[in-house]
């Protein structure tokens, strides 16, 4: 089993659910858990994952409901959980609080995209202070001073949205995406790849050149499949991750 | 002019902001694109070429400058002070939003873009759009929530027979929030053949900026039509806000000038109550939506709340970055019109001066025909009469009926 950070909705299709879908990402061979809270103005997301979110939303998600699902939820798993989240909510909560929230709630660290290195309302500093992860998102096309700038900020791990675009179309691995993540390997952070995945090959593709790979819409998919035909979560998850040990 | 400590003249920073308002909160690969239509625009804005160019079209093909008028039985009617009003109705398209619109399509085929995107609401911004992607030749993509294109039919029929796409946005509240969604989520998929164009002073840097360059021809112009007419400036200057594209273009000529009132007027809808009101700068706090941070109008969640105002095109839950600036320092004063103040301004404006105002200007209107009491006799208000209000007649006959 390569190494993989799955990426989930909280509250999608309902809080139970999504609780039961994180087990179920444990169990079937998740080496990290991203569970982003939804948003309904997301700057970043394929359509997949908006509706999801779109529905996480009318099932009930709040934030303070959010940190007790992750609470919940690291108590029951023994792997990282990463929250991923967007400004909106962060800075309307104050992001200090946010971050210790998710600390509080046994969370390792957060993936906030739209906050980016020097527009970051102390995100970034304020995470470091208090031993959590904030996770940088870096595009492929970035240019060698921007790189410097993130990495100035000494995270451990960073994001790579590897399709310069949206979540959830497909992802092709061509020369300059591998040049660009040798260049990142050789730095000293843990990479992170993701955007895009939807096959066992692409993960097998990508595997040697990142520290895990990241798939997101791939499962959010297989959950709307279950929910449309009435099927358990936990089965569906199960069964689209048993393809990526073949 | 003396230079104060208002002067905005280097407003944004270069990394967009308006004192703690504006900035760029947006995921890298979003990033990268602004960058470039930043560099674009820097290289673009002192280019004599481009200036010409722009300058023949704002006289030839939208008919500027725009009139300002001496509004004489309005304000004999009201027995205050003397207003004024820079007619922005006249424009080709009927509104300011061509001011920006042209300039924009200018910038896309000078970066060499093979379309032009965009969100609307009312239809008023995708409209302008389609007449200036007609105008330059660049394809047309409009996004507009199918809850707008039922309710702005008129407008849809004017984009199409321009040659605009206009395309259907079915996610969330199926309203313009969720056409600016869709609108950049496409622009992302493909940034190298178009250019996103955004509808008003918002979103994240440069936008705010541009928008505000483009339509602060309206103030510039009207300062001097203004000397010419009364030897002097205007006591007060008054225009609506909803995004804040029209006001931040009438307002920036003036900001310097201490001694000028100037006011802007947000929609206070039904009420005060949650939903039935968009007046973000009085009753909202500081946060982030869509790419900026501003005041805005959102729940403890961070959620946007649902937003309503008679005029489509002031309901929106943010506001442009300067104004919240503008808020702080104290140089502008932010009030609020109410649907029935505006629809009494609609009908006043139309039968004493036979010029029906866009629902959006009624605000300006409502509030400046107070202000004109406040002040009495010898002062004079500029009030920016965004827009026309043809494409509001029908909605307010039916629900606003006039007494036989």
């Amino acid at each position: 089993m390569p190494t993989v950070m799955t990426h989930m909705v909280a509250w999608y299709p309902d809080r139970d659910r999504s609780l039961e879908a994180a087990a179920a990402l444990a169990a079937g061979g998740a080496s990290y858990l991203e569970i982003q809270f939804p948003f309904s103005d997301p700057m970043a997301d394929g359509p997949v994952i908006q509706a999801a979110c779109t529905k996480a939303l009318e099932a009930g998600f709040t934030l303070s409901g959010g940190f007790d699902l992750i609470r919940q939820i690291t108590s029951m798993v023994d792997i990282p959980v990463y929250i991923m989240s967007y400004a909106s909510p962060a800075v309307s909560m104050g992001v200090e609080r946010f971050v210790t929230s998710a600390r509080q709630a046994g969370a390792s660290g957060c993936i906030i995209p739209d906050l980016p290195v020097g527009c970051d309302e102390g995100f970034f500093a304020y995470s470091k202070s208090i031993g959590m992860d904030a996770v940088p998102v870096i595009a492929p096309n970035v240019t060698h001073k921007r790189l410097e700038e993130i990495l100035s900020v000494s995270p451990r791990y960073v994001y790579t949205a590897l399709r310069a675009g949206i979540t959830g179309t497909q992802t092709v691995l061509d020369q300059p995406l591998i040049d660009f993540l040798s260049v990142l390997s050789a730095q000293k952070v843990k990479v992170l790849g993701g955007f895009g995945i939807s096959s066992s090959e692409q993960i097998r593709a990508l595997s040697p050149y990142v520290h895990a790979v990241v798939v997101g819409s791939h499962l959010v998919r297989a959950i709307t499949e279950a929910v449309s035909h009435g099927r358990s979560v936990s089965e569906s998850i199960r069964s689209a991750m048993k393809q990526w040990e073949q | 002019m003396a230079q104060t400590e208002f002067s905005m003249k280097n407003l944004p920073d270069e990394n967009g902001y308006f004192g703690e308002y504006g900035g760029s909160y947006i995921p890298p690969q979003l990033q990268l694109i602004m960058n470039e239509i930043t560099e674009a625009y820097t290289k673009l804005k002192d280019d004599p070429a481009f200036i010409e160019e722009l300058s023949y079209l704002r006289k030839h093909y939208i008919g500027r400058p725009s009139p300002v008028y001496y509004a004489k039985s309005l304000t004999e009617l009201v027995g205050g002070a003397k207003i004024y009003l820079k007619r922005e109705d006249l424009n080709h398209t009927g509104a300011h939003k061509i001011n920006h619109c042209v300039a924009e399509a200018l910038l896309a085929k000078k970066m060499g873009k093979k379309k032009i995107i965009a969100e609307t609401g009312a239809g008023q911004h995708g409209v302008a759009l389609a007449t200036a992607a007609a105008l330059v030749g660049l394809e047309c993509d409009i996004y507009m929530g199918e809850v707008d294109i039922k309710k702005e039919h008129p407008n849809v029929s004017r984009m199409k027979v321009l040659g605009a796409r206009v395309i259907p946005v079915s996610r969330g509240t199926k309203t313009l929030k969720d056409a600016v969604d869709a609108a950049f989520e496409a622009y992302l998929a493909d940034p190298d053949t178009q250019l996103y164009a955004i509808g008003s002073a918002v979103g994240p840097h440069p936008f705010p900026m541009m928008i505000r360059d483009f339509q602060s021809v309206v103030g510039y112009e009207a300062r001097e039509q203004f000397q010419a007419l009364e030897g002097a400036l205007p006591d007060a200057l008054v225009a609506c806000v909803g995004g804040g594209s029209n006001a931040i273009g009438l307002f920036t000529a003036f900001l310097n000038d201490e001694d000028i009132a100037i006011y802007g007027v947000e929609p206070a809808g039904k009420s005060f109550k949650e939903g039935e009101h968009a007046a973000t700068l009085t009753l909202g706090k500081p946060g982030v939506l869509h790419g900026f941070s501003s005041y805005l109008l959102q729940n403890d969640a961070g959620e946007p709340l649902p937003v309503y105002s008679i005029a489509s095109g002031l309901d929106y839950p943010g506001v442009g970055p300067q104004h919240s600036y503008l808020k702080d320092l104290n140089r502008v004063t932010y009030v609020t019109a109410n649907d029935v103040e505006a629809v009494e301004a609609f009908y006043q404006l139309s039968r004493i001066e036979g010029i029906i105002p866009a629902m959006e200007s009624a605000h300006a209107v409502a509030y400046a025909v107070k202000l004109a009491k406040e002040m009495g006799p010898g002062k004079t208000i500029l009030i920016n009469l965004s827009g026309r209000g043809d494409k509001d007649i029908d909605y307010i006959l039916e629900n606003y009926p006039l007494a036989e």
